[in-house]
């Protein structure tokens, strides 16, 4: 059913692009509209949104289970914070090298990890999440606790007086989330992206085939760990700096049960998915101010109801939402 | 042409989605001046309520809450009911920074309150736009001397003394009582530990060996047990400070049981990890705790011959039931009843500028159960400026070093410590402040 | 000198703890092919059943036994009223391995919340059995107790019982046929789902022995033994996922590792010499320690 590949792949290009464009110009109408609570967490969606892009390119599609996305976000975040805090570029260069330092970081991880099956892989990756945060306090440039500054500056002043901060965070995230993620999209619709597919379907046959499945890995885990570098510059741009604290074990565990949940072969979900890490929290808590209940209740029950949504989630969608709406894969 | 169709779809779905759940959570526009109406108050607070942290600090929002409540009972400020939103930071910089930025933007609060922490605190008043936004952040929990810095935290008061006032104080008490002895230092790797070292340096004390900072975490019993073992080995009766927090004191304190070193030193823990009681709910002996030293600015939470203490616990039985009074609600407490008079303070025309003002006007007055006075002044953001050196005792109580009550004033800097003849203000009756 | 011989016993104590929870999590492995991350829930919940116990009747020797049952009993309970629905439903792709890791963190976070409402967040303590004191030698007290010994010895002892029952036994056999080959397993007449259920009955049974004897020198809360969990699973990995031995080997190189570099060189390095250890042994061993001659596909 497949017509000449050569003409069919620029219309969809385009098409897709065409898309994107609608899509961020929605975002930016949006944007005057809304509240600066919203634009806040409208931020963190996009921001949370791009960590996931990474999980399922890494997981999803080169069917590598790593644990330490939060690492790599780190990784991207000191790497930005340094660039415009020590070395005094401007903001955008400094997620660009936030993008950049985790993808190289994520390339020479991804050469020892290549070696490496399931939950060995799964260890190191654990290994990783927890200590590279502390390596901050091992180094004094990096901070310790306090951490680094992470300052995009004002909006710019011809935007106006009323442009806030929250809107400016909004902007850049949203746009800096939708040019990597229409970037990942087109890589994986592209051959490189059906390599996936093939290796995933069927390693053998694609072995056979001349396809280098573990070249192929370590690209995968390059690629992904700039996308997620780039979500961690993003991140403490929101926090106004990077610290430890700010990666901690859980927040990997988080973007893979939110990658679980909203499908973990595609990206088709990855906004969603977003949007469940900040609102399951904020549900959680207005559910528990509304019911009051003895101390020991309001405590336990936003993690209780966290676990319990990951837990259906992958008794009954394991395969992603999407799983369920589609006929074929 | 499927997947683009379907990709379309789903993008258009995801986009929907997320458009309504931002326009629904849309708030109507706010009165005059945030959180303030003509009946009511609204207060916030980003603090650690589960985690270890929240183990030992947990119980602090709580008893604030009592307090104000019993305030509103009595016919609240000028009018107006106080009411209290507490957040849940697990005492994480980055969760105190989103949270704090959600009591701004999403509860709308006058004022924060009792924000507690060090390095939760400096990273959420930087995300939250404090300054920006001219909130009010009221005697913040943490002793971390920088925050006293106006330019950096123009909106901050600090209420308790700070880590390097209580390190002086420590410096002149080994001084004056143990000479000659070889002294040690434990402290966290933060600006906690390292305000606590500071205050050591400038007050001209030289520690034997260098101060072992751990990074918040680490200190596991193993390797309390071979620090511990080394010092061991030293001649006479060393002095050991520990600058940590309580569950880490109390890893040490056990570390000594079992390498049987209780009496080898002189135990001094700052008083941040010396609270007898958490520590003997860790499992610490009380043959252990008697005899350690500390210090502290407000009076001990078992001593009834207090009014202040007398009067808190009776709040705490009527309006905090459930809750055992100890250490942590007397501050809350305290720290409640402070802002009610800054409230009262401010005056009928309540406003986020008025209220600082009205601080640094009258703060150093304001009644409270601390027995060192009060800093504020139109330059000076810093609460209290001292410290009594306390001795814990197998009960689980602080009495006075010595015998005698004395107290100690200084700063963060250069100043001498000196002896101060301070008598706190008499405690308003019923605990109910009526100042203006 | 003195310092050197304290890095050594603290060493021996740490790895032991360590090595309690890498069995833990090989047992499942072995038994089941999947992490269990809830297992730091389940070793908590039956440390608690354990406390309860001894609240009510002072006995920490009967506490441990109702611990040890009781951990049994709820590992079985997961497996065959949670598990086995979601190796139902996943069949085919990377998920197989997702879908557990990611099921068991909500089980874990849901069984966290139950103990927390249950019991209550503060924390607790548990006294040991036998005396926490070091033992005196030639004057000198020594970072080592009966309590420590106690532990060593317990690991020791369920190391060598599980290895027997593994290699020696019809159920031992029955349950690595079942995790390396379910299909040809079931064609020999294998029951496979219930020797599923009793291998993570049996590591539920380990959980629960590793809770009783980690949390007298330490803290009870409901996170008491999150960071455990990492750690052992870090030193199940360093041994390679296959042997019991090679927990116990794992556990000892880690505990060993940590406290000299945390003695030696910095108190900083604590989490980042897991994962140099880790990688070095896996750069040179890339299943691990002790891994089996023949490498398997997870």
């Amino acid at each position: 059913m497949k017509k000449a590949g050569k003409v069919h792949k620029p219309t969809t290009t385009r098409k897709r692009l065409l898309l994107f464009v609608l899509f961020g110009w929605l975002l930016l109408i949006l944007g005057d509209r809304v509240g600066e609570l919203e634009l806040y967490q409208g931020s963190f969606v996009a921001t949370y949104a791009l960590a996931i892009t990474s999980v399922v390119l890494l997981t999803g599609y080169s069917g590598q289970l790593s644990l330490g996305q939060s690492a790599l976000m780190a990784v991207g975040a000191y790497a930005g914070a340094l660039s415009i805090f020590n070395a005094g570029w401007h903001p955008v260069i400094g997620l660009i090298m936030s993008a950049l330092i985790a993808g190289v970081f994520g390339l020479i991880l991804g050469l020892v990890a290549a070696r490496l099956s399931g939950p060995y892989l799964a260890g190191t990756t654990l290994a990783l999440a927890i200590s590279l945060p502390t390596l901050a306090n091992q180094f004094p440039i990096l901070g310790a606790e306090e951490g680094i500054a992470f300052d995009v500056g004002p909006a710019p002043a011809r935007f106006g007086e009323d442009f806030s901060q929250y809107k400016w965070f909004f902007w850049i995230s949203a746009l800096a989330s939708l040019i990597m993620v229409f970037f990942i999209v087109n890589l994986l619709s592209s051959r490189y992206g059906r390599t996936f597919k093939a290796v995933r379907d069927n390693p053998v046959a694609a072995q056979l085939s001349g396809i280098n499945v573990e070249q192929l890995k370590v690209s995968a885990f390059a690629i992904s760990s700039g996308v997620a570098g780039l979500s961690g510059g993003l991140l403490v741009m929101l926090i106004s700096g990077v610290s430890p604290s700010a990666f901690p074990l859980s927040l990997s565990f988080s973007l893979l049960g939110a990658a679980v949940v909203t499908g973990l072969y595609n990206l088709k979900g990855v906004i969603l998915g977003g949007l469940v890490l900040v609102a399951i929290p904020e549900i959680a808590d207005s559910l528990v101010s509304r019911i009051g209940g003895s101390d020991n209740l309001t405590t336990v029950l936003p993690g209780f109801l966290v676990s319990a949504l990951l837990i259906l989630a992958v008794v009954f969608t394991p395969n992603g939402p999407g799983h369920l709406l589609k006929k074929h894969h | 042409m499927i997947r683009n169709k379907s990709m379309k779809r789903a993008t258009l779905a995801s986009a929907i989605v997320a458009t309504s759940a931002m326009v629904l959570s849309i708030v109507p526009a706010q009165a005059n001046s945030t959180g303030v109406t003509a009946t009511s108050i609204k207060l916030g607070v980003s603090t650690p309520l589960t985690g270890s942290a929240g183990l030992v600090y947990g119980k602090v929002p709580g008893a604030m809450r009592a307090y104000f409540d019993y305030i509103n009972a009595n016919g609240g400020v000028n009018g107006r009911k106080i009411s209290l939103v507490i957040r849940d930071d697990k005492y994480l910089p980055t969760l105190a920074a989103t949270q704090t930025t959600n009591l701004i933007l999403k509860d709308k609060v006058f004022a924060l309150v009792g924000a507690l922490g060090t390095a939760t605190h400096s990273k959420a008043y930087t995300a939250a736009a404090l300054a920006k936004n001219n909130v009010p952040d009221l005697f913040i929990n943490t002793g971390f001397s920088g925050f006293a810095n106006k330019t950096k935290y123009p909106t901050t008061f600090m209420v308790l003394p700070t880590y390097n006032m209580e390190a002086k104080v420590m410096a002149k008490v080994i001084k004056d009582n143990f000479p000659g002895q070889a002294t040690f230092m434990i402290a966290q790797d933060d600006e906690f530990g390292a305000d606590g070292v500071a205050g050591f340096t400038t007050a001209g004390h030289k520690f034997t060996a260098t101060p072992t900072l751990y990074p918040q975490g680490t200190m596991t019993a193993a390797r309390a047990e071979g620090a511990l073992t080394a010092l061991g080995a030293v001649p006479g009766k060393p002095v050991l400070v520990l600058f940590g927090t309580t569950d880490v004191t109390a890893t040490l304190l056990k570390a000594a049981e079992k390498l049987e070193l209780t009496k080898k030193f002189t135990f001094l823990a700052g008083s941040v990890g010396a609270d007898a009681n958490t520590l003997l709910a860790l499992g610490v002996k009380p043959t252990t705790i008697d005899g350690v030293i500390s210090a502290s600015f407000l009076p001990d939470a078992k001593d009834l011959t207090d009014p202040y203490v007398k009067q808190f616990i009776d709040i705490n039985t009527r309006y905090n039931q459930g809750v055992t009074f100890d250490n942590y609600v007397l501050a809350g407490m305290n720290s409640a009843m402070l802002t009610v008079q800054a409230l009262r303070a401010a005056g009928k025309n309540l406003t986020r500028a008025g209220l600082m003002s009205a601080i640094e006007a009258k703060g150093s007055t304001f009644a409270s159960a601390g027995l060192v006075p009060l800093g504020y002044s139109a330059t000076s953001r810093v609460g209290y400026n001292g410290y009594w050196v306390s001795q814990l005792n197998a009960q689980g109580e602080g009495k006075p070093y010595g015998g005698k009550l004395v107290i100690y004033t200084t700063d963060s800097g250069a100043g001498a410590v000196e002896i101060s003849t301070f008598v706190r203000p008499t405690m308003p009756k019923n605990g109910i402040p009526t100042n203006s | 000198m003195t310092q050197f011989i304290t890095a050594v016993l603290t060493s021996l104590s740490s790895g032991a703890i360590y090595a309690l929870m890498a069995i833990a999590i090989v047992l499942v492995w072995r038994s089941t092919r999947v992490i269990n991350f809830a297992q730091a829930g389940q070793a908590v919940l039956t440390t608690y059943i354990g406390y309860t116990v001894i609240q009510r009747t002072g006995s920490f020797w009967l506490a441990l036994v109702v611990a040890v049952i009781s951990g049994a009993v709820i590992g079985a309970v997961i497996d065959r009223f949670f598990m086995r629905p979601i190796f139902k439903r996943v069949k085919s792709g990377p998920i197989v391995m997702i879908a557990p890791v990611v099921a068991t963190l909500g089980l874990l976070g849901i069984i966290q919340a139950i103990i927390g409402f249950v019991w209550g967040i503060t924390n607790q303590s548990i006294e040991a059995p036998v005396s926490t004191g070091g033992y005196k030698i030639m004057g000198t007290v020594i970072a080592f107790s009966s309590y420590n010994l106690l532990v060593l010895v317990f690991v020791a002892v369920a190391m060598l019982l599980l290895t027997l029952l593994f290699q020696r036994t019809n159920v031992g056999l029955a349950l690595r046929a079942s995790a390396y080959s379910p299909e040809i397993a079931k064609l020999s007449g294998i029951k496979v789902d219930s020797v599923r259920t009793l291998g993570w009955a049996l590591a539920g049974a380990f959980g629960g022995l590793a809770g009783m004897l980690y949390i007298p020198g330490y803290f009870l809360y409901p996170n008491a033994m999150d960071l455990l969990l990492v750690l052992g699973f870090i030193a199940a990995v360093i041994g390679g996922l296959e042997s019991l031995f090679g927990a116990f080997a794992g556990g000892m190189v880690l505990g060993f590792a940590i406290i000299f570099s945390t003695t030696y060189i910095s108190p900083k390095l604590f989490f980042p010499t897991a994962f140099i250890v880790l990688i070095i042994v896996l750069l040179v061993k890339p299943a691990g320690l002790f891994a089996p001659k023949k490498s398997r596909g997870a």
